[in-house]
C-alpha cells in the first residue's frame, strides 16, 4: 500500500493552481484534507501524475456568513462546521450532518469542499448541499462559474468540474425564519458511510408545512432531491398524513443498488423511515422556532 | 507485613514504555542496508497459472531479487510443514512457499520481489506479469463438501480433508424415548481477528558467524525457530527468532509457516542483507488466517421436564485451501459443546472441508463460539417449546459442583480426555441473573415497551478449555543489583505477562513487582516452550514461572541462612531482603545473597546445586483445565432500523486463582468487544467469485467505543487442582457467548415476532430481512 | 455483480446493428477505449483507461464477441487487468425494432479482483454510467448520419 510514482506541486496561490490544472488537465488530482485522495492513491486506485496540494493556499481558509449565504473556502476543514457556533445557526443542517462525516481525527483533516468534489453517493456533505441549494464556485484560468448543487454531482465520484476547474468555495443559503432542519442516517457503526441517509427541512407557519426539502445519501449513484415527497408533505393538511404520503413516495422513488451492507430493498425502507423520523424532527425543531441543530 | 503481589491489581510493568512509543514492534527494527520485500499474491480465488515473467520487473533499477516457485531450493519447493497431524485427517494438504502451477485462493503468494525500498518493491511487483485460467472458484460450504463446482486438491479426489466422529452413550436410543426432538440448522460465518498490528518479519544473515536472526511477529517463535533451522539446514542454536513487542495476536499469529516466514530469511541468506517484510492492511485481510465459517446440524432430545437427554451434530467445518493447523477448530467445537451440562448422549460429527478461501486457522475462541451457539440456541429454543423458564432449563442441566472431576466422554484438542477439573456452574448463573435482576426483568421490560422500546434480556452459558500441555518452561534468576530476571519461552502479545509473570515471582521472592524483568519470545533467552496459544501462557508458564521462583527462594533461604548463621526456617524473604523472623535487623539484601551464591574464590556447598541464585523449571500439565462463566445483556432493537444498541453488559467470569484482576478485566473486556464484532458489525463476505468484498476496515466494520457498552466483570475463583497456582486460561472468555446471548436477547426484545435466530454473525441487513419474513408471517 | 437497463436509440435496428457489428465504430463509443487491435476472427487486444475522476487505471486485456444474431443481439466479454487489479465483464444487447428508433436491453455481469473489490459498493453506478456514455456517443453517431 504505497502510492505509485507521482509529481507533487504545491501551489500558494489559485492562480498557481489553476495553472498546473490548465497544464495537466485530468493527469493532476488536488489534495486538500487527503481523507479520500491517500487510501486511493495508497491502494493504486488512483494514478494521478501530479497531485495538487492546496494547502498552502492560505487565500482559501475562510468560513463566513456575508449577505445570506455561508462562504466555505476550500481548505476549511469539516471540524470547523461543528465548532463554530454560528453554523449551527446559518446552516443548521450543515453543522448536524458534519457529524456524521467520519470520526473527528477524520473531520480534523478532511475539508468540505473535499468531501464535496469527492462526490461518494453515500456522504453526507453532498445530500446535505442538495437539500439547502447549496452553489459551488470553480476557478479556472477562463475564469469563475457557480454550479447549484444539484447540477454538480453527476454520477458517483463524478462531478460538473472540469479537469482544469479547482473547486474554490461551497457556498449554503443561510436558513430563513420558520425553517426545521434535521439529518438522520442509518450506519450500523457511527461514522460509516450511510446506509441510508436523509437531510430533511421544513418551513412551519401557523401549524402549517409551507414548505419542505427532502434529500438523501446512499440511496443513488448521487445525492437525490425528492421534490415529489416534499410536495406530497406539503399537500396534505395533516402533518402524520403528509409525513406518512412522503415516505410512501421515498420508497416509491427511490431505486438504490444494494450492496455487501444493504439490499435495494432495505435502503428503501430506510429511506421511508428515516424521511419520516427526518421530518418529525425538523418539524419540532421549526415550529419552537429553534430552527437548528440541537448539539 | 509482607506485601502480596499475586492477585493484587498492579498497572503493568511495560505500559509506561508502550505509551510513550518505546516498544519494539518489528516494524521498528531499522538495521543498516536493509532492503524491503513484497510478496505477489493471488488476484483470483482459483485458477491455473499459465506463465510467470519476472523479467519487466528484475530490470528495475532498484530490486535485488525476483522470487518464484522455480527459484527457490528443493526443501521449499514442498509444501510447508503439516503442523498438528490427526488421524481422521485424511488429507493433510499444507500451502506453499510460492504456489508452483495452481492458486487455491485470493492473496496465495505467487512471487516475492525485494528491493532498495518497499515503494520500488511494490513497482516492480506491477510488472510482473502472470497469465492464468481462472477456474470456478469453491465458496459454498455445502456446494465444497459435495465436491462442486470445482475441487481444491485435484490429486485426492474429494473437497473433504477429513471426517471424525465422537460419541458418547447412545444418542439414538435416547432420542427415541425422548419427549421432545428439536433439530435446526445453525451457521457460523466468516471472521477474522484483525489486529492492530498486522504480521511483519525481519531477518538478518551473518555469514562469517553462520547466524541467522529473525525479528518475527508470531505468538510461538521457539517452532518458528526449530522449523528454520531444519529448513535451512542450521543448528537449533545458529537461529534466533525474536518476537519482540506483538500488537496482538489472537490465534492467526501462530502457523508454521506463513510463506513470509520462510521466504524473509531465504532473502537475507541469499543477498547477505537485512530483508525486512511488513504486511500491509490489504494483505492482512486475505492473507492472515481466518475462522469461524461451519454449519451445524443439530439435534436435541429432550425429557418434558427439561432434562438433556442427548444432543447430536453433523456439521461442516471450512478449512479454507489448505488445513496446515489440522482440526483443532472443529474438535474444540464439538468438544465445547456440551458447555456446562449434563449430557449423558452425545453424538458429534463433522466434515473439513477446503474451500477456495483464505485458510482457517484459530482464531480467540477457535470453535468455541460454535458449539456454545449451537447448545445454548438448542436450550433456548427448548424452553420455548416446553414452556419453561430458559434459566431454569439451564438449571436442571448443570454439572453440580460436587461432580469434579466430571469426565465428558470426549477426547480434546490435546488428544486427552476431555475432563472438566473444577467449577461452580450454578453459582455463576445465579451470580449473573442476580446482576440483572433477571426475576424482574418481565416488568422491566413492560416499562420499556409501554415507551415504545424494543430491549431484550439476553444470557449465555460456557465452558472454557484451556491451559494444555504440552510444557513450558521459565528461568529465573537474581542479580547482585537485586533485580531479578525472567525468561520464558512464550511469546507476549499485549496479555501483560511482563507484569502478572513477575507477579508470581514477586510473590515467591519478597522483592517489588517493578524489580522483576520478564523476557518473553526471544529464542536467545530461552529456547524450550511451544507458544502462547489456547489461553495457555499464564496457566502453563505461570506454573513454571512459580516453580523456578520457588526454587531461587529455596536457595536464597539456604544460602542466607549461612551468611546470617541462621536456620533456613527462621528466615523470611520481604522488601527485597532476607531477614531472620522476629528480629529484622538481621538481614541480608537478596543482591548480597546473589552475590554471596557466585564467589570468585572459595567452596560451593554442594547442596547448593551449582553457583548462582538461579533455578530453571518446567511445567507440563496432565491435561488441560477449564474456565467457565455467564454473560448477561440488556440490548436494545430498533426495529425499524433494524439496528442494536446494548444497555448493559455483565461478565461473571471464573478463572481459578487471579493472578491481577486488572489485567483480568482488560482480557474480558477486550474479548467482549470482539465477541460483540463479531455477532453484529465484522463480517468476510464473498462473492461467487471467491472475492472478498469486505477487505478493508471500510467494509469490516470492526465496532468502536461508541459501540460497546460499559462491561462490569463479577469475579468468581474455583481455583484448578492441575497446577500449582490454581491459575485457568482468560484468554478467550470474552468472545465465547457473545454470538448466543445476542441471539437470545434479540429474540427476547422482538418475542412477539418469535424471531429464531440460527445465524451469525448478523449485521443490519440480516435482521432486517428476518424482521420483514416474521412479520410477514404474523399478518 | 448484475447491472441492466435500456436505452433507446434513435435510428432503425438495421442502421444500430450496422454500427454495432462495426468493431472500430464500437470501439470510438467505448468510454477509455485506447487500442482495439484484432487477434483473430471476433477477438481483439485492447487497452483501455477506464474508471472516474481519480479512480482511474490502464487494462490491457482481451475482448472476444461471442455471439452475433443480426440484427437483434450481440454478446461481448471483456477482460482486463491492471496495477489495482483485474475485470471480467459478460455483456448482452437485445435490439427491439420500433420503427424508427431501437429499443436496447443490456445487461452486464461484472467481476473484479485485487483493489477493485474495495469499490464493489460503487461499481453498478459506475457500470451503468459508463453504459449511459457508450449509448449516447452511440445515438450522437446514428444522428450525425453515416452508420
Amino acid at each position: 500500500m504505497k502510492p505509485p510514482v507521482f509529481d507533487y506541486q504545491d501551489p500558494a496561490s489559485v492562480e498557481e493552481a489553476v495553472d498546473v490544472l490548465a497544464r495537466h488537465g485530468a493527469a493532476a488530482k488536488v489534495l486538500a484534507g487527503g481523507q479520500s485522495l491517500v487510501p486511493l492513491l495508497n491502494l493504486r486506485l488512483a494514478r494521478p501524475e501530479v497531485v495538487v496540494d492546496i494547502n498552502r493556499i492560505d487565500a482559501l481558509d475562510y468560513l463566513t456568513e456575508e449577505s445570506g449565504w455561508l462562504r466555505v473556502g476550500a481548505r476549511v476543514r469539516q471540524r470547523r462546521l461543528e465548532r463554530e457556533g454560528d453554523v449551527r445557526r446559518t446552516v443548521p443542517l450543515l453543522a448536524e450532518a458534519v457529524r456524521f462525516v467520519g470520526h473527528p481525527q477524520i473531520r480534523n483533516r478532511g475539508t468540505v469542499c473535499g468531501s464535496l468534489a469527492h462526490a461518494d453517493p453515500a456522504a453526507e456533505l453532498p445530500a446535505a448541499a442538495v437539500a439547502v441549494g447549496a452553489r459551488l464556485v470553480a476557478h479556472s484560468r477562463s475564469g469563475i462559474r457557480e454550479i447549484p448543487a444539484e447540477e454538480f454531482f453527476t454520477g458517483p465520484l463524478t462531478t460538473a468540474l472540469r479537469p482544469d476547474e479547482l473547486l474554490v468555495e461551497a457556498r449554503f443559503p443561510c436558513t430563513g425564519p420558520d425553517w426545521g432542519w434535521a439529518f438522520l442516517e442509518v450506519s450500523n457503526r457511527h461514522g460509516d458511510y450511510a446506509l441510508c441517509g436523509v437531510a430533511a427541512g421544513v418551513r412551519a407557519r401557523d401549524g402549517r408545512v409551507q414548505d419542505a426539502r427532502l434529500a438523501y445519501a446512499g440511496a443513488g449513484p448521487v445525492p437525490v432531491r425528492l421534490r415529489q415527497a416534499e410536495v406530497a408533505l406539503v399537500e396534505h393538511a395533516d402533518l402524520e398524513e403528509g409525513i406518512r404520503a412522503a415516505a410512501a413516495e421515498a420508497r416509491r422513488v427511490l431505486r438504490p443498488d444494494g450492496d455487501l451492507h444493504a439490499s435495494s430493498e432495505f435502503r428503501r425502507h430506510l429511506a421511508a423511515v428515516l424521511t419520516a423520523r427526518a421530518l418529525r424532527l425538523a418539524w419540532s425543531r421549526a415550529s419552537t422556532c429553534s430552527g437548528g441543530a440541537h448539539a | 507485613m509482607t506485601t502480596r503481589w499475586l492477585g493484587a491489581p498492579i498497572k503493568r510493568n511495560e505500559d509506561p514504555r508502550l505509551l510513550v512509543g518505546q516498544g519494539l514492534f518489528v516494524d521498528d527494527v531499522q538495521l543498516p542496508g536493509m532492503l524491503h520485500a513484497v510478496v505477489l499474491r493471488s488476484p483470483h480465488a482459483h485458477a491455473r497459472i499459465l506463465r510467470i515473467d519476472v523479467r519487466r520487473a528484475l530490470e528495475h533499477p532498484d530490486v535485488l531479487l525476483v522470487l518464484t516457485h522455480a527459484d527457490l531450493p528443493p526443501s521449499l519447493r514442498e509444501p510447508l510443514p503439516k503442523l498438528i497431524p490427526h488421524p481422521d485427517l485424511k488429507h493433510h494438504k499444507t500451502q506453499y512457499t510460492l504456489a508452483p502451477d495452481k492458486v487455491r485462493h485470493v492473496g496465495e503468494p505467487v512471487a516475492f520481489v525485494v528491493a532498495t525500498s518497499r515503494y520500488a518493491a511494490e513497482d516492480a511487483a506491477e510488472l510482473i506479469e502472470v497469465d492464468y485460467e481462472p477456474l470456478p472458484a469453491v465458496v459454498d460450504l455445502e456446494d465444497a463438501a459435495a465436491g462442486r463446482p470445482a475441487l481444491v486438491h485435484e490429486d485426492i479426489g474429494t473437497n473433504v480433508a477429513a471426517h471424525s466422529v465422537q460419541r458418547v452413550g447412545d444418542y439414538e436410543a435416547a432420542r427415541a424415548r425422548a419427549d421432545l426432538v428439536l433439530a435446526r440448522r445453525f451457521v457460523v460465518d466468516r471472521g477474522c481477528a484483525s489486529p492492530m498490528e498486522t504480521r511483519g518479519v525481519v531477518a538478518q544473515w551473518d555469514p562469517r558467524a553462520r547466524q541467522l536472526t529473525v525479528w518475527d511477529s508470531t505468538q510461538a517463535p521457539i517452532p518458528i525457530r526449530n522449523g528454520l533451522a531444519a529448513l535451512f539446514g542450521l543448528a537449533q542454536k545458529d537461529v534466533r527468532v525474536i518476537a519482540p513487542d506483538v500488537g496482538g495476536g489472537f490465534g492467526p499469529k501462530i502457523m508454521m509457516f506463513y510463506p513470509e516466514e520462510v521466504l524473509v530469511p531465504l532473502a537475507a541468506m541469499r543477498l547477505g542483507r537485512p530483508v525486512k517484510w511488513i504486511e500491509d492492511r490489504r494483505e492482512h485481510f486475505v492473507a492472515t488466517n481466518h475462522e469461524r465459517t461451519q454449519i451445524h446440524h443439530a439435534e436435541i432430545a429432550l425429557d418434558r421436564e427439561g432434562h438433556i437427554l442427548g444432543v447430536r451434530t453433523v456439521f461442516l467445518h471450512d478449512a479454507g485451501a489448505y488445513i496446515p493447523y489440522g482440526l483443532i477448530v472443529p474438535i474444540v467445537a464439538e468438544c465445547t459443546l456440551p458447555g456446562p451440562y449434563r449430557i449423558p448422549n452425545y453424538h458429534a460429527e463433522f466434515r473439513a472441508v477446503f474451500t477456495n478461501k483464505t485458510i482457517v486457522s484459530p482464531y480467540r475462541g477457535a470453535g468455541r463460539p460454535h458449539g456454545v451457539f449451537v447448545m445454548e440456541r438448542l436450550l433456548d429454543l427448548a424452553a420455548r417449546e416446553l414452556g419453561m423458564d430458559r434459566a431454569e432449563i439451564r438449571r436442571r442441566n448443570f454439572i453440580q459442583p460436587h461432580e469434579f472431576p466430571y469426565d465428558v466422554g470426549l477426547i480434546y484438542q490435546d488428544n486427552a480426555p476431555l475432563v472438566y477439573d473444577s467449577g461452580n456452574y450454578p453459582a455463576a448463573l445465579e451470580r449473573a441473573l442476580e446482576a440483572v435482576d433477571y426475576p424482574r426483568w418481565p416488568e422491566e421490560k413492560a416499562r420499556y415497551r409501554a415507551q415504545g422500546r424494543r430491549v431484550g434480556l439476553g444470557f449465555a452459558c460456557y465452558v472454557e478449555g484451556s491451559g494444555i500441555g504440552p510444557y513450558e518452561g521459565c528461568r529465573v534468576t537474581v542479580e547482585p543489583s537485586g533485580k531479578v530476571y525472567v525468561a520464558t519461552g512464550v511469546g507476549t502479545q499485549g496479555q501483560g505477562h511482563f507484569t502478572s509473570l513477575a507477579q508470581v515471582v514477586a510473590e515467591a521472592l519478597g522483592v517489588d513487582v517493578r524489580d522483576v524483568h520478564v523476557v518473553t519470545g526471544d529464542t536467545g533467552a530461552f529456547g524450550w516452550g511451544t507458544g502462547t496459544f489456547a489461553s495457555r501462557a499464564a496457566v502453563v508458564a505461570g506454573s513454571a514461572v512459580h516453580l523456578a521462583a520457588q526454587a531461587v527462594r529455596q536457595k536464597a533461604l539456604q544460602v542466607a541462612a549461612s551468611l546470617l548463621e541462621a536456620s533456613p526456617e527462621d528466615l523470611e524473604l520481604a522488601d527485597g531482603q532476607v531477614r531472620v523472623r522476629g528480629a529484622p535487623s538481621r538481614s541480608v539484601s537478596l543482591g548480597e545473597v546473589a552475590r554471596a551464591a557466585n564467589p570468585l574464590r572459595g567452596v560451593i556447598p554442594s547442596e547448593w546445586e551449582g553457583p548462582g541464585l538461579e533455578a530453571t523449571r518446567y511445567f507440563a500439565p496432565p491435561r488441560g483445565t477449564f474456565s467457565h462463566g455467564v454473560h448477561a445483556a440488556l440490548v436494545e432493537v430498533d426495529p425499524e432500523t433494524a439496528t442494536l444498541r446494548f444497555l448493559r453488559y455483565v461478565v461473571v467470569h471464573d478463572c481459578g486463582t487471579i493472578l491481577n484482576p486488572l489485567i483480568l478485566d482488560g482480557q474480558i473486556h477486550g474479548g467482549v468487544a470482539q465477541g460483540i464484532g463479531g455477532s453484529f458489525f465484522e463480517r468476510l463476505v464473498y462473492d461467487d467469485s471467491g472475492q472478498l468484498l469486505s477487505g478493508s476496515f471500510m467494509d469490516f466494520h470492526i465496532p468502536t467505543a461508541v459501540e460497546i457498552p460499559e462491561i462490569e466483570v463479577i469475579h468468581q475463583e474455583t481455583p484448578s487442582p492441575l497446577n500449582p497456582i490454581g491459575a485457568k486460561g482468560a484468554g478467550e472468555g470474552g468472545v465465547i457467548p457473545v454470538p448466543a446471548l445476542v441471539a437470545q436477547a434479540i429474540e427476547d426484545a422482538l418475542d412477539d415476532l418469535e424471531l429464531e435466530i440460527l445465524r451469525m454473525p448478523l449485521h443490519p441487513d440480516a435482521l432486517f430481512e428476518l424482521i420483514q419474513k416474521a412479520t410477514r408471517r404474523g399478518s | 455483480m448484475r447491472i441492466e437497463g435500456t436505452e433507446t436509440l434513435h435510428a432503425p435496428r438495421d442502421r444500430v446493428w450496422a454500427l454495432l457489428d462495426d468493431p472500430q465504430a464500437l470501439a470510438s463509443c467505448t468510454p477509455g477505449m485506447q487500442e482495439l487491435r484484432p487477434t483473430g476472427p471476433d477477438e481483439f487486444e485492447a487497452v483501455l483507461s477506464i474508471g472516474i475522476a481519480a479512480v482511474r487505471g490502464t487494462y490491457k486485456g482481451k475482448l472476444r464477441i461471442t455471439e452475433r444474431t443480426p440484427p437483434e443481439r450481440y454478446a461481448v466479454q471483456v477482460e482486463g487487468t491492471s496495477g489495482a487489479g483485474f475485470v471480467r465483464a459478460v455483456g448482452v444487447l437485445e435490439l427491439e425494432d420500433q420503427g424508427a428508433q431501437t429499443g436496447v436491453r443490456w445487461s452486464g455481469e461484472v467481476q473484479v479482483g485485487g483493489a477493485l473489490t474495495l469499490g464493489s459498493r460503487m461499481i453498478p453506478g459506475i457500470a451503468r454510467m459508463l453504459a449511459g456514455q457508450f449509448f449516447q456517443c452511440l445515438d450522437r453517431k446514428l444522428q450525425e448520419g453515416s452508420p
